[in-house]
């Protein structure tokens, strides 16, 4: 058996003890670093997966015969990382060689780094208090998808991706199953031994329609959503239902007349919106961004800290929630990679900016005396930094339909699905595309459009926001690969919303 | 470091355990040593060493299967084996999968640096204290990242092909604020020799330009003629490299597809003249600026290619599969990257200028048209009026929509390349220029 496997065990969702063997090993670490002087240490030793297989169809050069192209990809990782704070300075090592001996070195090698770096230090590393806690947590899932047979798995793509090209109009078809898991257990020398398994899924449909003529081509996707889960999620996406809609839109897509651009009203759909909600409120109330932290690369925020608690951020509908602890969300935890139990806390409060997203190293700078739990490192070789919860927007009053907001509107258009997405540095001005676009003429949906684009500056868009449909709308999607930080790291985080109305947005034409 | 023996040794145990008639091989095994800095102190770092085998299977009727493990133990490995193997079992056959290549003669690279490998804090953190004393100096807040890295990288296959490569690289870059949150200035340099970096000089661009972009004004949004400076062109060079893949140009799907064809025609702009006689646009991985292997994604040797030569579309990608169908030879990703330049220097750019803006970089920048490669994207870390040869001031952000062939289809000067690496575009050559009629489509209040 693989050292591994070993280690980790199988996932025992009734277990509230860390395996023996990860509870020795992250002993090591932290009694080398206490004997090096560190005044702090954690342990994260990880095993992650990603599976990913699918299919694309697409035609040979210079022929009308379509290629059937498989592909089933299975990696691993498995390594281990020492945190430590020693003279006031955070120091990282780590290396794939999980043993004790590797252990003891790898934890010399970040005392090293934390002594050297403490010459060029401003002010010393100051931690939020957080308990200590012994504990084993599973995310729930009802079927382990990496134990579901890969030939049923191929199966399911292949006739989904063969029933949107049935139509010969069609250009290409592409699909694909994504499968992630993550094993980690944390110690630290505050006295927390916590082992994690966390799985999440990634479904994907697409088409592609070609106007050879014209010199057209455009797309549309099925999106499901994203989500910690098993195997039940893929069943309940129903993709042999949805291929033949997402074949019948792309041909409508690629006919549909382009959009007259000026100011409209807009109806954004959850598959649409959790979008725009991830990069405008997730990022902007990152407190790492507002302090400064990642101003080199991922930038800051227009949300300054003063700006807390008294910022009209949106209108009075707008509610957000920071969130690792709600139902499928891709950030869903119970504990974060600093140890803390994570929460759900306010964001936004009836339009109000109340709190940012915080970790243990950085909350008193706002005068906080805990962290809220949005610590994350995407491996065993990252240093863990704050990353983003689950920020979803809070459902409207329970009357509110979709129907509703549509029948308000006498020129707009209905977005569904994600497209091409920018945003400035500080969070303020941004350009979203779309995967599929109706007229909203006279309170009633229309035909489709096309070269959609809508541009607006953060506040002045969520201060436009009229209506809010109610909870049996929310629906949740999400980002499986966020990237922010130096180097470079990924984050899968979930954003919920229901149907939502914005008045008067700038509307442009692309090519 | 894997020497090239222990490479030799794990590829040959690998390939000692497969069953299938196909096993391709991949050793990545990488050591680097980072520090991030900000609010002007060094906030986390690291070391880490980490590696990655990649094990991909092939049945005899071309079904493929693919896995990656990073423990090295005998088990680990044929645990690899036969997860690739059985994942290829159950798979279907791949109609576009290539025969394996035979042994290669690949070229040599000279980019390993043994100084740059060995080092750790006592050099990088000497270039950190002279960017944050820069900054405390004029009373300005800094943040930024520095990192040098050692990589081994090996492949090998049954039909007896084999490589082995080392390289080294390293870069500093770093933004510098002024505490009223006004002005923002930024540098950044690249070598595979981390002697290459200084600390001093790069933080005297980013504090002149940040103290030069207090009181910004407010522009209208519109066409102007803009100055980019290398940073903003390495980035709009790459996004078009992306677009240059030979299967959807032949396909109706990209901006160099003939319009108006037949569905099957494969008609492409190869070989018409679509840019201006300046404009040579190559790969070239034997730059000794730049960090690049021996062999691209397709195991075939890397070369030295024009994709826009003076002008004229040149080439095309194509993978080996698309080659074969395509009746040409393959060519390499096009990736490490060199936009040739001219003798002007950036002030005689300026000064050729009547009206217009300076850009230093850009960011977020994403497709907004597939077909037309139109992208969306921000101006960053400081835009510059120019008026009548001169910079008279600080300029508010800006949205742009334009396709990076239109920029250079509109160039009409440019200065010498030099190497920039940015996050999605990776590291290519890139010189400042002069294109026309740059569409920003609105302000951005971001600083």
């Amino acid at each position: 058996m693989l050292l591994a496997n070993r280690l980790f065990g199988e996932p025992q969702p009734n277990s509230t003890e860390p395996t023996p063997q990860l509870e020795k090993l992250g002993a090591v670490a932290i009694a080398e670093a206490k004997k090096q002087g560190a005044t702090y240490a954690d342990i994260r030793i990880g095993r992650y997966r990603s599976q990913f297989s699918g299919y694309r169809l697409a035609p040979q050069r210079g022929s009308s015969v379509t290629d059937e192209v498989p592909f089933v990809t299975d990696q691993n990782s498995f390594g281990f990382g020492v945190r430590v704070i020693a003279k006031g300075q955070w120091g990282f090592a780590a290396s794939p060689l999980v043993t004790a001996e590797e252990i003891a070195r790898i934890t010399r090698e970040a005392v090293t780094v934390a002594k050297a770096n403490a010459a060029a230090q401003a002010t010393p590393v100051q931690l939020a208090p957080v308990k200590a806690y012994r504990d084993r947590w599973t995310s729930k899932f009802d079927k382990d998808p990496f134990a579901i047979p890969m030939d049923e798995k191929l199966e399911l793509i292949h006739s989904a991706t063969l029933s949107i090209k049935k139509d010969p109009k069609v250009f290409s078809a592409f699909g694909a199953l994504g499968f992630q898991s993550e094993d980690k257990y944390f110690a630290s020398s505050e006295g927390s031994s916590i082992q994690q398994y966390v799985v999440r899924v990634y479904p994907i449909l697409n088409a592609v329609a070609v106007d050879f003529k014209n010199g057209i081509s455009r797309t549309r996707n099925y999106t499901v959503e994203p989500q910690t889960a098993g195997w039940e999620a893929i069943a309940k996406a129903n993709l042999g239902e949805n291929a033949p809609r997402i074949r019948a839109e792309v041909l409508e897509h690629l006919a549909a007349p382009p959009v007259k651009p000026g100011k409209k009203d807009l109806v954004l759909l959850p598959s649409h919106l959790w979008l725009t909600i991830h990069e405008s409120v997730g990022h902007s109330t990152e407190l790492d961004r507002a302090l400064g932290y990642e101003a080199n690369y991922a930038g800051t925020s227009f949300l300054t800290t003063e700006k807390m608690g008294n910022f009209s951020f949106g209108s009075e509908l707008i509610n957000v929630f920071g969130d690792r602890t709600n139902d499928r969300g891709l950030s869903t935890v119970k504990y974060d990679d600093d140890g803390v139990l994570t929460t759900r806390f306010p964001i936004i409060e009836k339009g109000v900016f109340k709190h940012y997203q915080t970790i243990r190293d950085q909350a008193h700078l706002v005068g906080e005396t805990e962290s809220r739990g949005c610590c994350y490192a995407d491996s065993w070789s990252s240093v863990p930094f704050q990353r983003m919860p689950n920020v979803w927007l809070a459902p409207g009053a329970a009357t509110v339909t979709p129907d509703d907001l549509i029948s308000g509107v006498d020129e707009g258009i209905l977005i569904e699905g994600d497209g091409s997405f920018s945003i400035d540095q500080q969070r303020y001005n941004f350009q979203f595309g779309g995967d599929a676009f109706w007229e909203i003429k006279g309170g009633k949906k229309r035909g489709m459009l096309s070269r959609v684009a809508y541009q607006a500056r953060t506040p002045d868009f969520w201060h436009a926001c009229d209506g809010i449909s109610g909870q049996s709308y929310w629906q949740q999607f999400g980002a499986p690969s966020d990237g922010k930080g130096e180097p470079g790291q990924s984050n899968a985080v979930s954003h919920g919303c229901s149907p939502s109305r914005f008045r008067q947005i700038n509307v442009l034409l692309t090519d | 470091m894997f020497s090239q023996q222990q490479v030799k040794d794990i590829i040959d145990q690998v390939i000692g355990y497969s069953k299938l008639p196909g096993c391709q091989v991949d050793v990545q095994w990488t050591e680097d040593d980072f520090i991030r800095f900000a609010r002007n102190g060094i906030t986390t770092s690291g070391y880490r060493v980490t590696q990655q085998i990649s094990i991909t299977s092939t049945t005899g009727d071309k079904r493929t299967g693919n896995s990656g493990v990073s423990e090295l133990t005998p088990e680990a490995l044929r645990a690899g084996v036969k997860q690739a193997e059985d994942l290829a079992l159950i798979s279907h056959p791949n109609p576009e999968d290539m025969p394996a290549l035979a042994a290669q003669t690949y070229p040599h690279l000279s980019n390993f640096d043994a100084d740059t490998a060995a080092a750790r804090g006592d050099v990088l953190i000497p270039q950190v204290q002279a960017v944050l004393a820069g900054a405390i100096k004029n009373k300005l807040v800094t943040a930024g990242f520095i990192q040098r890295s050692a990589n081994a990288v090996g492949v090998g296959n049954k039909a007896g092909l084999f490589g082995y490569h080392t390289y080294t690289d390293s870069s500093l870059t770093h933004t510098m604020r002024n505490p009223e949150g006004t002005s923002s200035g930024w540098a950044t340099q690249s070598s595979v020799m981390v002697k290459d970096l200084n600390g001093a000089e790069q933080a005297a661009v980013s504090i002149r330009k940040c103290l030069g972009g207090i009181n910004r004004k407010k522009l209208d949004p519109g066409k102007y003629t803009v100055i980019m400076e290398p940073a903003a062109v390495a980035d709009l060079i790459g996004w078009l490299g992306f677009a240059f893949g030979a299967r959807d140009a032949e396909q109706g799907q990209s901006f160099l597809s003939k319009p108006g064809q037949d569905p099957n025609a494969t008609a492409t702009f190869l070989g018409e003249k679509m840019f201006p006689e300046i404009i040579t646009l190559r790969s070239d991985p034997f730059h000794p600026k730049l960090a690049s292997t021996p062999w691209g994604p397709s195991l075939l040797p890397n070369e030295k290619i024009s994709w826009i030569e003076k002008g004229v579309v040149s080439n095309l990608f194509y993978d080996r599969f698309w080659a074969s169908k395509a009746g040409k030879k393959p060519t390499p990703f096009p990736a490490n990257l060199v936009l040739e330049g001219q003798s002007n220097s950036l002030d005689d750019l300026i000064a050729s200028v009547d009206r217009g803006l300076l850009v230093t970089r850009l960011w977020y920048i994403r497709v907004v048209q597939p077909k037309t490669w139109q992208l969306t994207g921000l101006t960053r870390d400081g835009v510059f009026l120019i008026e009548n040869g001169k910079i008279t001031g600080p300029v508010t952000n800006f949205r742009w929509n334009q396709s990076p062939a239109e920029v250079l289809q509109r160039t009409t000067k440019l200065t010498q390349p030099m190497r920039v690496t940015n996050d999605e575009t990776g590291s290519n050559m890139a010189p400042a220029l002069i294109t026309t009629d740059f569409n920003f489509t609105s302000v951005s209040d971001a600083v």
